[in-house]
């Protein structure tokens, strides 16, 4: 599960700016991207067992879902991604999963029926806020 | 010390990618500016070569709009998932990532900045493991993936510009070799390819010696064009594309960097 490397990687980059602070993380958010299809909860698994016995431990971590917004380049339309998901096979979300950018590869805009997207919120995980003690 | 807080605009993924870079001894970008001059059979070739010696060797298609790696190596498998990351399938040695490999065959029709997220995420995801060179097949274009990945480690990347003799080729190379220089990018040299026999080789080694000069970057060698290769690829068979004679005046013209290395 990619879910675990990526989780890592946002421990490590927080851990880093812990380190660069000189000062202990409080709590930090985590904004968990619509069109990478996460599960909050599975998330939220990986980050308990991956802070434990690091300085992250005691760090509060919270979670904010952010709707995917897309942009037909197309047509200027905006939409999300519930006006496109009925139109992919399941190996299509699972590419969208791994590579939100292949969405254009599997989904067509619904007013004008190019394949031509710009995603402007809500692609994948991001680090949103650390808040310091 | 009353609690701070800040809010995030750094991508996380760049440590990711820099933590993987780590384990990787020499990046090499194989690029031209101009399309259909052979880059990618040139950077399947040379892997396949560089793994034969010994070498430990990733290879990364980074053309997204136009992949051909996969195809060349008759590679199809979706990467596998494993807790350090996607594991790269591997084919006679050595470990490919492409694009294709998660589209299939489906066009890509993205933006530019959309490219450097896919292969953002693509290199952050990958575990090569410990790799003695990480090739990327570089897509044509001086655009966004160009000025993305000659940013990426630095000091142990370096450029292997590929031209065709012709001067539609050799005009689209000097502009490369121009914008190296200003980004202060280490140039191996250059590969003439599809050369073909005399009288016109002289002309192509010609043009080519020019370009190399005009550039102060070395001609490494002229490679032929190869029936053999051509139909190797057709085939989607590597192992036969290194038996042919393009790939044996590859192997001589890469020599002295292999024994370098």
């Amino acid at each position: 599960m990619h879910e675990l490397t990526l989780v890592q990687g946002i421990l490590d980059s927080v851990n880093e700016s812990s380190s660069r602070e000189d000062r202990r993380v409080a709590r930090y958010t985590v904004g968990v991207g619509e069109l990478a299809q996460f599960d909050v909860r599975l998330l939220r698994k990986l980050f308990r067992d991956l802070s434990k016995n690091t300085t992250l431990e005691g760090a509060k971590v919270s979670f904010v879902r952010e709707k995917a917004r897309l942009r037909c380049l197309g047509c200027e339309r905006t939409m999300s991604f519930g006006d496109l998901s009925g139109q992919l096979s399941q190996q299509e979300k699972e590419m969208v999963h791994f590579l939100p950018e292949l969405l254009n590869s599997c989904a067509k805009c619904p007013s004008c029926s190019r394949s031509y997207f710009e995603i402007d919120a809500g692609r994948s995980v991001r680090i949103v806020e650390i808040a310091f003690d | 010390m009353p609690s701070t807080r800040r809010s995030c605009s750094a991508d996380f993924r760049k440590g990711m990618i820099e933590k993987r870079l780590r384990r990787v001894r020499s990046i090499i970008l194989i690029l031209s500016g101009k399309g259909g001059v052979g880059k990618s059979v040139i950077s399947a070739a040379l892997a396949e070569i560089l793994a034969q010696a010994g070498l430990k060797v990733g290879l990364l298609d980074a053309d997204v709009y136009g992949p051909s790696s996969a195809l060349i190596f008759g590679v199809h498998d979706f990467p596998k998932e494993k807790a350090n990351g996607l594991v790269p399938p591997s084919r006679s040695g050595v470990k490919l990532m492409s694009v294709d490999l998660f589209a299939s065959g489906r066009p890509v029709p993205i933006t530019g900045l959309a490219t450097v997220q896919v292969l953002t995420e693509v290199l952050a995801l990958t575990d090569w493991g410990e790799l003695d060179y990480l090739l990327v097949d570089m897509p044509p274009s001086t655009g966004d993936i160009m000025m993305f990945l000659t940013s990426l480690e630095k000091r142990k990347t370096s450029a292997l510009v590929v031209s065709m003799p012709d001067r539609l080729s050799t005009g689209v190379a000097s502009r490369v070799l121009t914008l190296l220089r200003s980004e202060r990018f280490r140039v191996i040299g250059i590969l003439g390819n599809m050369v073909r026999k005399a009288p016109s080789l002289s002309e192509g080694a010609s043009s080519l010696e020019t370009l190399a000069s005009a550039s102060r970057a070395p001609l490494l060698g002229v490679l032929p064009f190869d029936e053999g290769a051509a139909a190797a690829v057709e085939r989607g068979d590597i192992d036969g594309l290194v038996r042919t004679r393009f790939s044996a005046q590859l192997r001589r013209s890469v020599k002295r960097h292999i024994d370098q290395s």
